[in-house]
């Protein structure tokens, strides 16, 4: 009997045992949505939209790791590299390597933006409202044209103007990838045809965003970008006219001193697109991170990005604001442009439109807006700088140099204007980004660019 | 789960009846020694009637003359004596001779003359008394075919356990731990990417043996966690008899086994003189002028007269120090067994700031209820604190102190470390401003019932639990490299437990002596949950207030929760005819949460056979064979290695601008499944000359199908790689292992024991193509994670330049040798691997009256490893950083003959990835090495102790190799978690060299 009784027990509990266990395999993650459930309503859109420009704000792009490319690639002795980073020496050295993992986080970044944006496009059928539905769109839009037009620049010979551009750039995907079973190995796209979407996404995201949009993308921001493409593509008359329209409908103006243009916490009047940076996201801020001193947040080159005696040679009175606008470490000097560790980034200032129309203006002969010579001195005056009685194009370029020194504009220009740097032809194989070798080893449709 | 059901099992209730007697018997029990044995059970055969002896060995029985009695004690051979008129019967036991050695298997033991399975012993004398803080480093060399290495000579660095070469390129590599039948926590909780070992919190002098399951067979008892082989650990338990008290205490030093040679002060002013004039011209005196950047160094002294030259590796590899104490009490009888010990160890690291202290419990107690019914309960608990350094790659690690000029002063005249004129951030103001440690608490909990319900037919159910419990709290004042928001402190918390239950049921029987059968049946469940907590803030009144409560902002704080289950059934049954001829079988059926509801469970079977031929007829009486066994294994194992919802297509919280955001993070893969491998061994095991001379012979093959792989995707995709599962590859080894008994005599004993292991580690499919990682690469007909790089060719004497081998591939498949100083033309090659090809291992041990001396020596081969900081290191003066000795040899005029380019400042000649920085790393190291004196019994018997021991202990006393660099085991803790990014040594510190005294006391 008490065998009986045992035995009972015993599987009784071993009963237990086997079967209360079977549900506990469904285990669902805390810390993630599914697919289907992020996607589902306009709020949830809107949340993913929210994060491609977190995604843009990251250090390797959009903080910072694009305009620091540019800027190097382009130095010829107005810049030291103080810093350890192999990376960026390469940039300054013009000696780079496929396997360098700066060029390949821009182009990791620039594709993360594309998905998220294409993720967002797909999914617009959620919306009820239409207003709300239209300004995602154009959001989306305007990220994704912003992503393929530094792609564009970087990673293919530059563009042309006035011929058929059919050099390699990029590859474009514009489908939105969730599963596995969308991955696609694609070649790459023209210059041509990357452009012809740059310009496609911003004229769309124009005609749908609103006037103003708080810090995110409006109407206008959309409109100063594609002023930018144009000038990049040597289309004066648009240029000009999209800058006009943004420096007399956006309600943007200039900060009331160039020093406000700064290291802001909040946007300044000025900022037509800037990427917001808090206290919590300080790692987002690779300009501060590499051109800020090391009392001020920056890296150990203290600045790694140090401002050289040839650079001070291009501002013409002693009094512009623009020409002290540096500061001086152990190891070198240092531009107060990114002094400020969690200070908002400007992407696009109302300054940059000045420039662009003064300077369109003054290739076609036009005074649509407004004289040259007013919208230089507009500028000058601001930094407290003598006004000119005239301007000319080369005039007009150097205020440009003045004024966007340090902000990822000078390769760009370089090879617009076709300016060679140092011994360094504006068109050599050196100047553009290698395909990244990961990519290279992930998807055997890329070809490399010459030199690599 | 309810648990409260186990304890119904305790009101088990087996009553014993005492029947009535004749005459009293007493008598006196003792062991060869003379000694009392407490606790023999004294029975009357054939009745129920029974004793037994007490502390001082005496018995007393009623027994009626003609009777038998039955003295029995575990370990020792039974005796029978029949009374008859006397009243005293004295007794001497001796130690069963004939007891076969037994050896832990999965849920359960077998005889190791029995097991047709590849498994290694480690007992415990082969691991005490080894100064290292970790129970993994004591056993390296001591298996065949299992790597162990620590990462760096960090204390609380990572070890990897590589058990029959690498059968996984994305998913877990390390093995599976389990203690006392409960799978253990192994998870790296370390804030940064260095990992910490997760099992440092385990006291190695409380371990009673180890089972290391290499094949198959015996792995596959644990189903989808096998494959990466299984280490079973049994922790000591208390013998019946005296009450037994061993103190092992000792205390020693350490250093680092290696140092290298850097510029001092003059060479450095000469070589980057030189290199400055090569790039600027001589006329640019930037550095040697009056205020130029060697005054900047020197920070004001005098440094053209010599008055700094700072050797800054000697700032970060420092003399440490290591104690270990450990107390035990132990013993029991019939009934109660029990072990207790408490240990303390603190470890100084040979580099500086880097210190552990752990303090261990340990109880483990068996009981039995009735001769049917057994409980038992383990527990340990410890607590370890760890003084944390720097990643590998952190200004704030000390050996990256070796890239500061030598003209920079170390402290300023006011003590403080020097920041103002170094190079880099001055790795000393993180120990005067900062801190770092980190606390672990870990509980390991096992119970188990066990009841025989028949003779023939036992349950037992087991129920463990471990919790690791670990927080890392940091904090890095205004004068680090926080300075620019005044103070940064961060708090990290971890709680990972784990339950696991076990029943099962076993059945052993044996029919009229020829057939043997034993079979295991039972179920498993096991969830594993891990909470995290974390909370970072900056600006802080004062350096003196260091926790996150002080922080005027703060910036940063997370907190997850996560889990994952394994629900498992398993069975093996074992059996052997006329003890000669044995098979065994087992299957196991897992589930896990990890996987894709379609996926999800995995059968896992395994069969092996053995022959004892020695035991054949024409064998049997052969005066010098006496163990013949010829045994063949296959098993199926897998691999569970993975995320734990790797499956899912997942979107993760972000925030821009304090606004919510939702990413992208995982693709999803509805198809993953298990990652398995089918492993086949061969072996024969011998003895000669009464097993004088014994060994094994093994040779496996292990083939892993449907890798779980990170297949790199192109980023195109807006992704970087996906888990799949596609390819495989395989592992194929031979063993050897011989141990011999070259002299056996009173006096004098000498045993040796060699082991001897080859692996060939091949990817045999990879349909996704290569993925290469840094500078390894994951090739089909390749060793995993090979070498991929560019290969050096030298200087060209002409004019200095670094030459690269083009090795561009020709028409005829042929590569092109010439060579090219321009590096984008030369292409890529593979170029060794991380991994040996054959390792040894060669311990000794004898002994000489009072004195033992064991020491052993182990070896790798074939393995290779870059140094990526030689580019800083070695790099003919390209930056700043101070440079190896070896670098004074650069190319200078035209005609020189140098593997060394000329010097450029700032300009790339050579420092580009190449062969330059890699270098084979095969070694041979005397491992440990122990020398002991037992006092004689006579002196030590006067002060009541049974044995006292004084012994000297070293580890890795001596290392012969050709290796260059720092260490050829030393690796970059950064890529400690890699899986393909192996072989990589960057700042890595070189392991400690420990000497120390110690002392045995057993009363």
């Amino acid at each position: 009997m008490k065998k009986y009784l045992n035995f009972k027990l015993l599987f009784s509990f071993l009963a237990i045992g086997f079967i209360a266990c079977d549900d506990n395999l469904d285990v669902e993650p805390e810390q993630n949505l599914s697919p289907e459930v992020a996607t589902e309503s306009p709020a949830n859109i809107k949340t993913i939209l929210n994060n491609i420009y977190g995604e843009a704000r990251q250090g390797v792009s959009y903080g910072g790791g694009i305009g620091m490319a540019a800027e190097l690639l382009a130095n010829a002795g107005d810049l030291s590299w103080n810093g350890t980073f192999v990376q960026p020496g390469e940039y300054n050295e013009k000696a780079l390597l496929a396997d360098n993992s700066f060029v390949r986080d821009i182009w990791l970044n620039a594709y993360e933006i594309n998905n998220q944006a294409n993720i967002v496009l797909e999914n617009l059928d959620v919306f009820d409202d239409e207003d709300d539905r239209a300004t995602t769109e154009g959001e989306a839009k305007f990220l994704r044209g912003l992503a393929y037009f530094d792609l564009v620049r970087l990673f293919a010979k530059p563009y042309v103007a006035g011929q058929a551009n059919t050099q390699l750039a990029v590859p474009i995907i514009l489908d939105a990838v969730l599963d596995a079973s969308v991955i696609t190995y694609p070649a790459r796209n023209t210059v041509d045809e990357v452009y012809a979407l740059v310009i496609n996404d911003l004229t769309d995201a124009y005609e749908m965003l609103p006037e103003s949009n708080g810090y995110f993308a409006d109407k206008y921001t959309a409109q100063a970008l594609l002023a930018r493409v144009y000038l990049q593509r040597g289309e004066f008359a648009k240029a000009r006219d999209a800058a006009n329209d943004v420096i007399e409908n956006s309600g943007a103006e200039l900060a009331a001193s160039f020093a406000d243009a700064f290291n802001n916490n909040e946007n300044s009047s000025e900022d037509l697109l800037a990427m917001q940076v808090t206290s919590q996201d300080a790692s987002g801020n690779s300009w501060n991170l590499y051109w800020a001193g090391r009392d001020f947040g920056g890296r150990v080159g203290n600045p790694d990005v140090s401002i050289l005696e040839p650079h001070y040679a291009k501002y013409d009175d002693e009094n512009d604001d623009r020409a002290n606008f540096f500061y001086t470490t152990s190891r070198g000097v240092a531009t107060t442009k990114w002094q400020y560790q969690f200070g908002n980034i400007p992407v696009i200032r109302l300054a940059e439109m000045y420039l662009i129309r003064a300077e369109a203006n003054e290739r076609l002969g036009t005074e649509v807006g407004a004289t040259p010579l007013e919208d230089i001195n507009m500028l000058r005056a601001r930094a407290n700088a003598s006004l000119y009685t005239s301007v000319n194009l080369e005039t007009i370029l150097m205020e440009r140099q003045r004024e966007l020194a340090f902000e990822g504009f000078a390769l760009f220009d370089a090879k617009r204007l076709g300016r060679n740097i140092g011994d360094i032809s504006f068109n050599d194989d050196r100047l553009v980004l290698p395909i990244p070798l990961r990519e290279m080893d992930a998807n055997p449709n890329l070809v490399q660019n010459p030199g690599y | 789960m309810k648990i409260k059901n186990y304890f119904l099992l305790g009101l088990f209730f087996i009553s014993t009846i005492v029947m009535a007697q004749e005459r009293q018997v007493t008598g006196t029990l003792t062991d060869s020694d003379g000694l009392p044995l407490i606790g023999v059970n004294i029975i009357i055969e054939n009745t129920s009637r029974g004793t037994q002896s007490d502390f001082d060995g005496n018995y007393s029985i009623m027994a009626s003359q003609g009777e038998v009695l039955v003295y029995s004690f575990v370990g020792f051979s039974t005796v029978r004596r029949t009374v008859g008129t006397e009243s005293t019967i004295n007794v001497q036991l001796l130690p069963d001779e004939t007891l076969d050695e037994v050896i832990v298997v999965g849920y359960g033991t077998q005889s190791k003359r029995k097991v047709t399975d590849n498994i290694a012993s480690i007992s415990s004398d082969q691991i005490n008394n080894i100064p290292v803080s970790n129970m993994q480093s004591s056993l390296v060399g001591k298996a065949a075919g299992v790597q162990i290495t620590q990462i760096n000579g960090k204390v609380e660095g990572g070890v990897k356990m590589r058990i029959r070469g690498i059968a996984s390129i994305s998913s877990s590599q390390e093995p599976l731990y389990v203690i006392d039948g409960m799978p253990l926590i192994n998870d790296d909780e370390s804030t940064t990417v260095a990992p910490i070992n997760p099992l440092i919190s385990l006291n190695p002098n409380d371990i009673e043996s180890i089972e290391i399951l290499k094949d198959a067979s015996s792995a596959a008892i644990y189903g989808a966690r096998g494959t990466n082989g299984v280490v079973l650990i049994t922790t000591k338990s208390g013998r019946a008899g005296k009450t037994k008290v061993s103190v092992n205490t000792s205390t020693g030093w350490s250093r680092a086994t290696n140092k290298l040679e850097w510029l001092n002060a003059e060479e450095y002013i000469e070589l980057f003189t030189e290199a400055s004039t090569n790039s600027y011209g001589a006329e640019d005196t930037w550095l040697t002028e009056e205020g130029g950047y060697f005054d900047f160094m020197a920070n004001g002294l005098d440094w053209r007269n010599g008055a700094v030259d700072t050797d800054w590796q000697d700032y970060a590899l420092v003399d440490g120090a290591v104690q270990d104490h450990t107390v035990s009490i132990s013993g029991g009888d019939a009934k109660t067994l029990f072990f207790l010990s408490g240990g303390y160890n603190r470890t100084e690291a040979i580099v500086r700031g880097n210190d552990l202290e752990r303090y261990s419990i340990r109880t483990n107690i068996d009981h039995n209820v009735s001769d049917k019914f057994k409980v038992g309960f383990n527990a340990g608990a410890s607590k370890t604190q760890i003084s944390r350094i720097g990643t590998d790659n952190s200004f704030s690690t000390p050996l990256q102190a070796v890239a500061q000029s030598p003209l920079s002063p170390a402290f300023l005249e006011n003590g403080i470390p020097n920041n103002d004129s170094t190079i880099y951030y001055n790795f000393l103001m993180q120990a005067y401003n900062g801190d770092w440690d980190a606390d672990i608490f870990r509980v390991l909990l096992n119970s188990y019932l066990q009841y025989q319900i028949l003779p023939s037919l036992s349950f037992r159910t087991e129920l463990g639990y471990d919790n690791n419990n670990q927080t890392e709290e940091y904090f890095s004042g205004s004068l680090t490299q926080s300075a620019s928001t005044n103070g940064y402190a961060d708090a990290n918390a971890v709680q990972s437990d784990k339950y696991n239950i076990s029943n099962y049921f076993n059945y052993n029987t044996t029919f009229n002596q020829d057939f043997d059968l034993d079979v295991v049946v039972g179920m498993n469940f096991e969830e594993s949950a891990r909470k995290n907590q974390f909370v970072a803030g900056t600006g802080f009144p004062s350096d003196d207030l260091q926790t996150v409560a002080s922080a005027s902002e703060i910036t940063s704080g997370t907190s997850t929760r996560t889990k994952y289950n394994f629900l498992s059934y398993f069975g093996r049954a074992t059996f052997s005819l006329y003890d000669k001829y044995l098979f065994k079988g087992s299957l196991r059926y897992d589930g896990s949460s990890r996987f894709g509801a379609d996926n999800r469970y995995g059968f896992f079977p395994a069969a092996s056979a053995g022959w004892i031929i020695s035991e054949e007829d024409f064998l049997k009486d052969s005066g010098t064979l006496s163990l013949l066994k010829l045994r063949g294994s296959w098993g199926e194992t897998g691999n569970a290695g993975i995320g734990n919802f790797a499956s899912l297509g997942l979107f993760g919280g972000r925030a821009y601008n304090q606004r919510s955001a939702l990413a992208p993070v995982q693709l999803a893969n509805p198809e993953l499944k298990w990652e398995k491998t089918q492993q086949v061994d061969i072996g024969l095991d011998f003895g000669f000359l009464n097993n004088r001379i014994s060994g094994e012979v093994d040779y496996y093959i292990k083939k892993t199908n449907d890798l779980l792989l990170n297949q790199p995707i192109p980023g195109t995709s807006g992704f970087t790689s996906i888990t799949r599962n596609v390819g495989s590859l395989t592992n194929r080894g031979f063993e050897f292992v011989l141990n011999t008994r070259n002299v056996s005599t009173e006096d004098f004993t000498w045993n040796t024991n060699f082991n001897l292991s080859t692996l060939d580690n091949e990817v045999t499919s990879l349909p996704g193509g290569d993925i290469v990682q840094g500078l390894n690469i994951v090739r089909e007909g390749e060793t995993i994670s090979s070498f991929y790089i560019v290969e050096y060719a030298g200087v060209d004497p002409a004019n200095g330049n670094a030459l690269f081998y083009r090795n561009t591939l020709n028409a005829d498949g042929t590569r092109d040798r010439t060579t090219t100083s321009s590096y984008g033309q030369a292409e890529r090659v593979i170029m060794g691997s991380p991994y040996p090809e054959l390792m040894a291992g060669f311990t000794n041990n004898l002994t000489f009256m009072n004195f033992d001396l064991s020491f052993t020596f182990q070896g790798e081969w074939g393995a290779s490893l870059y140094n990526s900081g030689g580019k800083f290191q070695s790099g003919n003066a390209r930056y700043e950083d101070n440079q190896t000795r070896d670098q004074l040899n650069r190319w200078q005029n035209p005609g020189d003959i140098t593997n060394v380019p000329q010097a450029r400042m700032y300009q790339t000649n050579g420092q580009q990835d190449s062969s330059r920085y890699l270098e084979e790393s095969d070694f041979i190291r005397l491992r440990n090495l122990t020398f002991g004196y037992t006092l004689p019994l006579s002196v030590t018997e006067r002060f009541k102790v049974d044995r006292l021991r004084v012994y000297f202990t070293g580890v890795n006393l001596l290392t012969f190799t050709d290796y260059s660099g720092y260490d050829p085991e030393s690796t970059y803790d950064d890529l400690g978690n890699s899986n393909i990014q192996r072989g990589i040594t960057f700042y890595s510190a070189p392991p400690a060299k420990t000497f120390t005294i110690g002392l045995n006391i057993e009363l």
